[in-house]
């Protein structure tokens, strides 16, 4: 049964039309990787999806519920639903690990200190960093900062998580420590959309593929066929530039 | 010929001085921390441009940092009577050093609230937090935190500016030294024992705000 | 209003105004070339000058203007002679932006990324010299902004020379309100004669502000 149904996306940012008419279905458990050459409109699709970029036309529907371009309630609810993790991390500087993963849960659900606690300790011995609780975010490698930044997003037990090339910004040895992580919640089961440039992670983890292309989906499919039997040029040109 | 000073006629007048001091920092206490909340609401208003009090706030920050203090002060002390509002002198200081600050305060603030970089509200949006929440949990601290410079130097300013008050009336600092040179005669031996309690408080006030405030806005933070 | 006009109180008020704006513009031409001598003083490479600097900004920032004109004041009379408010006022307030400026402008120069002491005296220039073609140059545009910014409390505080007897706007206003009795209308146009000569330069200090990021 699909989790996310997107149908006729269209964006613009004044007149530069970003998505032109996006169909996509996400299922309970599914890896989606998005690719595509930079400006395609991966992030914009992926934004839109956790109302941080409002869309002009279609619709979103999250678990059965459709959600509008500009409905307020409606947002509030796609997000409680929806996790992100950012290329640039974006803890909070002035909370601790625990204070950045607990804080959400703690203002937004009102959930109580000492279950969050626990919760908070789990997640950080998940991402590999149980003795990081009462550290300060920049004490922090960016890459256990990127997974205390999962951890955050998973606090709020999302039901998709949306990765924004969260390796981007970090030192060619760490992203593999960040990589594990999500590889471990792919297996789990966790329902993922990202964005990312490991094309051999992406083949490696993901069940589909979606090639973006001048802000429309070009080309999609199971990444063992899309990656190795490319059917557009363009796919055949972004694949052999970056693999 | 020569002058003799004798700054003994001062040290004499200590407790009188000791009362004026102590007023001063009574003063200024109570002027940080109502500018500092006039401050952040004020600074709320005009970052989020909340209507109508966006304007509101930019008139009052515009009309108090255009106009001197001690106009201010007298504008209160003897304008408003004739409104038919009374106002005692140490009112009129206390409202005139608050309403002061806080216009510099909405200024310092919001440039501090404004530059947030823009990943952290997006973090905060994506974790379903709502504006104010992102504004409470997210943005006030380390906005504080990175005008708090600013704001100590225009606390110590407005400390400073509250020499005037005397003016007034209002027993702080300097009035005390008016009124003890005018008993020993002695007005420069006087002012200037007074200038260097003043300059001492400067110094303990800003080590005591940057410090403090650090410390509190930081936690222990690295 | 007594015997007063409205045009009376009008035309005094502007008289005052006239010597606000005098006392401004003397403090801060004569606290300018102070201000520049005690950067100099600041930027020497002397302890002991670096440290007079430092001790003449901490006090002038750290001690309230009006008992900066009052120890020039009755310091200067010390001798038995009597000085003029005007002069007291001027002298003081000259000092007090002295400081100031001198501090304001230290942040510019400090601002210069070190890189370019290096790479002129990488030319052979001394530091005359590098302070002269390089650093000051660069330094300066950052400079407009802020000083012009200051100048505005440089107007605002002339105000306080009205207590030691300088006839300017405030002090006019005072004795206007004694005479007419009405303290509400007069100090709301003083307060107005301030905001005529403030407002413009805080607007034009922003201006400046912006324009020279964009163009940085
Ligand atoms: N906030 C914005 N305002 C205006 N235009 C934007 C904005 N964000 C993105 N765009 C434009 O939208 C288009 C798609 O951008 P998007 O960030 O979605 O691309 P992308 O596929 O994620 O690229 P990259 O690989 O570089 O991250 C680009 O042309 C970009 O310039
Ligand atoms: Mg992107």
């Amino acid at each position: 049964m699909s989790l996310v149904n997107i149908t006729g996306l269209h964006k613009h940012y004044g007149p530069n039309h970003v998505l032109k008419g996006v169909d996509l279905t996400v299922r309970q458990g599914d890896v989606v990787t998005l690719i595509g050459r930079s400006g395609s409109g991966k992030s914009t699709l992926l934004r839109t999806i956790n109302g941080l970029e409002s869309f002009d036309q279609g619709s979103i529907t999250l678990a059965g519920q459709t959600i509008g371009s500009r409905d307020a309630k409606a947002l509030q609810q796609l997000r409680l639903q929806v996790g992100m993790v950012f290329q640039q991390f974006n803890l909070f500087p002035h909370l601790t690990v625990g204070e950045n993963i607990m804080m959400s849960p703690r203002v937004v659900k009102g959930e109580s200190p000492h279950i969050l606690r626990e919760e908070a300790h789990a997640l950080l011995a998940k991402v590999g960093l149980a003795d990081k609780f009462d550290a300060w975010p920049d004490q922090l490698s960016g890459g256990q900062q990127q997974r205390v930044a999962i951890a955050r997003a998973l606090a709020m037990k999302p039901q998709v998580l949306l990765c924004d090339e969260i390796t981007s910004a970090l030192d060619p040895e760490l992203v593999n420590e960040v990589l594990a992580v999500v590889r471990q919640l792919a297996q789990e089961g966790m329902t993922l959309i990202m964005v990312t440039h490991e094309m051999r992670f992406a083949r490696d983890v993901s069940n589909h593929v979606v090639f973006m292309h001048q802000g429309k989906i070009h080309e999609a499919g199971h990444p063992a066929d899309l990656f190795s039997r490319p059917q557009t040029p363009e796919l055949q040109n972004f694949v052999s530039a970056v693999m | 010929m020569s002058y003799q000073f004798d700054f003994l006629a001062v040290a004499r007048e200590a407790p009188e001085l000791a009362a004026g001091l102590a007023r001063t920092v009574e003063l200024t206490a109570v002027a940080c921390i109502a500018g500092l909340l006039i401050g952040i609401v004020g600074a709320v208003c005009r970052a989020w441009q909340l209507r109508p009090f966006n304007t509101l706030f930019a008139v009052y920050v515009e009309m108090f940092r255009n106009t001197p203090f001690l106009v201010q002060l007298f504008f209160l002390f003897f304008g408003l009577p004739t409104l038919g509002i009374d106002i005692a002198p140490d009112s009129a200081a206390m409202l005139a050093m608050v309403i002061n600050l806080g216009a510099y305060a909405v200024e310092i603030i919001r440039s501090g609230i404004e530059a947030t970089p823009k990943g952290q509200i997006e973090a905060a949006q994506a974790l379903a937090l709502k504006r104010w929440q992102i504004f409470l949990h997210v943005v006030l601290r380390p906005a504080l935190l990175r005008v708090w410079p600013a704001m100590t130097s225009q606390v110590v300013i407005v400390m400073l500016g509250s020499a005037v008050c005397a003016q007034i009336s209002t027993e702080e600092l300097s009035y005390a030294a008016s009124l003890i040179q005018s008993r020993n005669f002695r007005a420069f031996e006087t002012y200037f024992v007074t200038a260097g309690l003043y300059l001492a408080l400067a110094l303990l006030l800003r080590q005591t705000l940057l410090r403090g405030g650090g410390r509190l806005l930081k936690r222990g933070r690295p | 209003m007594n015997d007063f006009t409205l045009g009376d109180i009008l035309l005094a008020l502007l008289h005052g105004l006239q010597w606000t704006a005098i006392l401004s513009l003397t403090a801060f031409v004569l606290g300018s070339l102070g201000g520049l001598i005690i950067l100099a003083l600041r930027l020497a490479h002397r302890p002991a000058l670096v440290w007079l600097a430092k001790t003449f900004i901490e006090v002038f920032q750290g001690t309230p203007l009006l008992m900066q004109l009052f120890i020039v004041f009755f310091g200067l009379s010390l001798g038995g002679v009597e000085i003029p408010p005007w002069l007291a006022a001027a002298l003081g307030l000259t000092l007090y932006t002295s400081a100031y400026l001198a501090e304001i402008w230290r942040g510019c120069v400090n601002a210069i990324p070190n890189t370019q002491w290096e790479g002129s005296a990488a030319l052979a220039l001394n530091r005359y010299q590098q302070m002269r073609h390089v650093i000051l140059p660069q330094a300066l545009r950052m400079a407009i902004a802020p000083t012009v910014g200051f100048l505005v409390q440089v107007v605002k505080g002339t105000s306080v020379a009205s207590i030691i007897g300088f006839v300017e706007l405030t002090k006019t206003g005072g004795m206007l309100a004694n005479a007419t009795f009405e303290p509400f209308l007069i100090y709301g146009l003083v307060a107005a004669g301030y905001f005529l000569l403030c407002y413009p330069l805080s607007l034009y200090s922003r201006h400046l502000e912006r324009t020279l990021h964009v163009a940085r």
